[in-house]
């Protein structure tokens, strides 16, 4: 019991929410292509530092925070999770993801006047998505004593978690100066999927008039929890590293799937921006390893009922339930649908800049502009509703070498969401720092999410 | 000009990543003091006799049925089953008084504990009577959960013959409350 509780804390509290509105559309970091691949990127080649490109990690609760459980205030624990359970509700979401580049780069393909590029890398995932099981949580908490005529919500049960790689080559191109293009296809090879989306069913105990019995009690379950590359952790004869073990699965034995990304740049006028980008439209056929758990039944508990007729008519209350809702194992491949991303933003630009460090020998006049404001939208599919945020930002550049983004987000897990981000080349070397939530970041532990993203690039231009 | 704005943008970062260090005073020791104290009620026996069923000829008669009770089976249920409450109503309506006894039995038939009701004989008013809640802690608790099967004893006090055509009926409904502690 402790354990599962341990468990889900760290996983809560280790993991992240998937929108990147710090590093969307911010072309000074390669890795921005990956959230839209027709980003206005450019460069003549580059390459991230092995596995410091970029390191991402996203937490999000939409109800509470490390803070709510652990604080060090006396209050007892257990009346602090009855506390997180009430305000909770059965739509709060428990979001994480983290991402880990392993490798990356990228080259302009054609000549020195072409704007074609290819990219390329692969990247370790985890995603973890589940709803509060606000009735179960309940009726562990209180038992149903006080619920008499409530249906306890079996379809609050809903969950998915997934560590898979993807490999991935993308293609860009600018196709004049007001519009760029680009695509990018994935593989993915997941080495450990868990799906329980599609639950349904009650627990119910109530009290009726004209009922034989002093209580109505039904159990009526449609419950499913698909897993892949798990089942064998769970048998007792297996002794390994499951963390290795899952770590090989990810890159060498996962179940494999395909997608693609792709994304637009539009330049309206000279300085007014509008990008798209799809990310993750794909797919992975659940293939290894797979085993499929079910509970689906309907049963009503009556108690022990003699009748005084001399029949023998032996009663085992296991056995019935375990007649009526039988636990079955099904060992059938599934698809599961990535967690598509869909990103756009409008930016108007303004402050217009010479570089006025450098002499202009090409007679060529390179301008750009300082600043630039705009606004995002993100939505991202999960399961019942898709997620959404809308974000406000300002893009600075510092000096010519140095950007800065600031973020306002507003989303199903705070309206007080306001991100910072770097991003500083010196020579080849580009290094990116981005970080949401700042305002939490005054005490971390109260914050309901929070995002971070790191990485390393080597860059190279054109000789001027 | 290089090297200044190299340590102009790395402290930028550093500070940035200082940002981090800040967290109130968190106690993660605290998930050892977890525990769960859900109540469950649950249904425990009912039946329901036709008088017309307990034909005799107006002398003292008995009648007994057994069931299986095996819950207690389940060793995660009675290890953190720390108290229990039995809740018995009985509804006669027919005209004679009857004392019912309700066996706990373990697996060899052997009687652990009996509860007993006096059931009045019908007046020809509605008589629901709900009796003390039974209450099991310590050595009574241990001996409930010993409890493989459940036996019923109806005694009939002498009164007016009863046969096929006579009316009423003798119920029993009850219900259980378990109190657990999960941690």
């Amino acid at each position: 019991m402790r354990k599962v509780l341990i468990f889900c804390l760290v996983l809560h509290l280790s993991c992240f929410a998937q929108n990147k509105e710090l590093l969307y559309n911010f072309t000074s970091i390669p890795q921005s292509s990956l959230v839209n691949p027709g980003a206005d990127v450019s460069y003549k080649y580059y390459f991230g530092f092995p596995v410091l490109s970029g390191i991402s990690a996203n937490v999000g609760s939409s109800s509470f925070s490390a803070y709510d459980l652990f604080a060090n205030d006396g209050v007892d624990f257990n009346q602090k999770v009855r506390n997180v359970i009430n305000k909770s509700s059965s739509n709060d979401k428990v979001v994480t993801n983290q991402q880990l580049e392993i490798f990356s780069g990228g080259f302009r393909i054609g000549g020195r006047e072409s704007r074609s590029y290819i990219s390329f890398g692969a990247y370790q995932e985890f995603d973890f998505f589940m709803f509060v099981p606000k009735d179960l949580a309940l009726l562990a908490l209180d038992g149903n004593r006080n619920y008499i005529g409530k249906s306890f919500n079996l379809g609050d049960l809903n969950m998915k978690a997934e560590v898979l790689s993807v490999f991935h080559v993308g293609f860009h191109k600018k196709v004049n100066d007001k519009l760029v293009y680009g695509g990018r296809a994935k593989i993915y090879s997941s080495g450990a999927n868990a799906t329980s989306t599609k639950n349904s069913g009650y627990i119910y105990t109530g009290q009726e008039p004209g009922t034989p019995n002093l209580y109505n009690q039904i159990i009526s379950s449609n419950l499913e929890l698909k897993t892949s590359g798990i089942a064998k952790f769970t048998k007792d004869e297996y002794e390994g590293n499951i963390a290795r073990d899952i770590a090989n699965n990810t890159f060498f034995n996962g179940s494999l799937g395909f997608g693609v990304d792709a994304g637009i740049t539009y330049y309206i006028k000279d300085n007014l921006q509008l990008t798209a980008s799809i990310i993750d439209l794909g797919f992975v056929r659940q293939t290894k390893d797979i085993e499929t758990i079910t509970y689906k039944g309907t049963y009503q508990y009556n108690g022990a009922n003699p009748d005084f007729l001399g029949s023998d008519d032996p009663e085992n209350v296991f056995d019935e339930f375990d007649k009526a809702i039988p636990r079955d194992t099904l060992y059938n491949k599934y698809t599961t649908w990535r967690p598509t991303k869909l990103y756009s933003s409008i930016q108007y630009s303004f402050g217009e800049a010479r570089p006025d460090d450098e002499c202009n020998c090409h007679g060529k006049v390179n301008k750009y502009y300082k600043n630039a404001v705009g606004a995002q939208l993100f939505a991202m599919s999960a399961p019942r509703i898709p997620l959404f945020a809308l974000t406000a930002f300002y893009r600075r550049n510092i000096f010519k070498k140095l950007d800065l983004k600031a973020t306002y987000t507003l989303d199903t897990f705070s309206n007080t969401n306001i991100g910072l981000g770097l991003a500083g080349t010196i020579g080849p070397v580009n290094i990116y720092a981005l970080v949401n939530n700042v305002l939490e970041y005054k005490d971390i532990s109260k914050a309901s999410s929070a995002a971070f993203q790191i990485g390393i690039n080597f860059v190279f231009q054109d000789k001027e | 000009m290089r090297l200044s704005s190299l340590s102009k943008i790395s402290g930028i970062l550093f500070s940035v990543f200082l940002l981090f260090s800040c967290s109130s005073d968190l106690d993660f020791d605290q998930v050892n003091d977890f525990k769960l104290e859900p109540v469950f009620v649950a249904n425990l026996a009912y039946f329901d006799i036709p008088a017309s069923r307990l034909v005799d000829d107006g002398g003292t008669n008995i009648g007994y049925d057994s069931r299986d009770f095996d819950i207690f089976k389940n060793k995660f249920f009675t290890e953190r089953l720390k108290r229990a409450d039995f809740d018995f109503e009985v509804e006669n309506n027919i005209d004679r008084a009857f004392v019912l006894n309700m066996l706990l039995l373990n697996d060899q038939n052997q009687v652990l504990q009996t509860i007993s009701f006096t059931v009045p004989s019908y007046k020809g008013t509605p008589n629901v009577i709900k009796y003390p809640t039974e209450v099991f802690e310590n050595a009574r608790l241990d001996l409930l959960k010993q409890t493989q099967k459940i036996g019923f004893v109806v005694i009939i006090a002498a009164g007016p013959p009863l046969n096929s055509e006579s009316q009423g009926n003798l119920k029993l409904r009850s219900s259980a409350t378990a109190y657990l502690e999960i941690k």
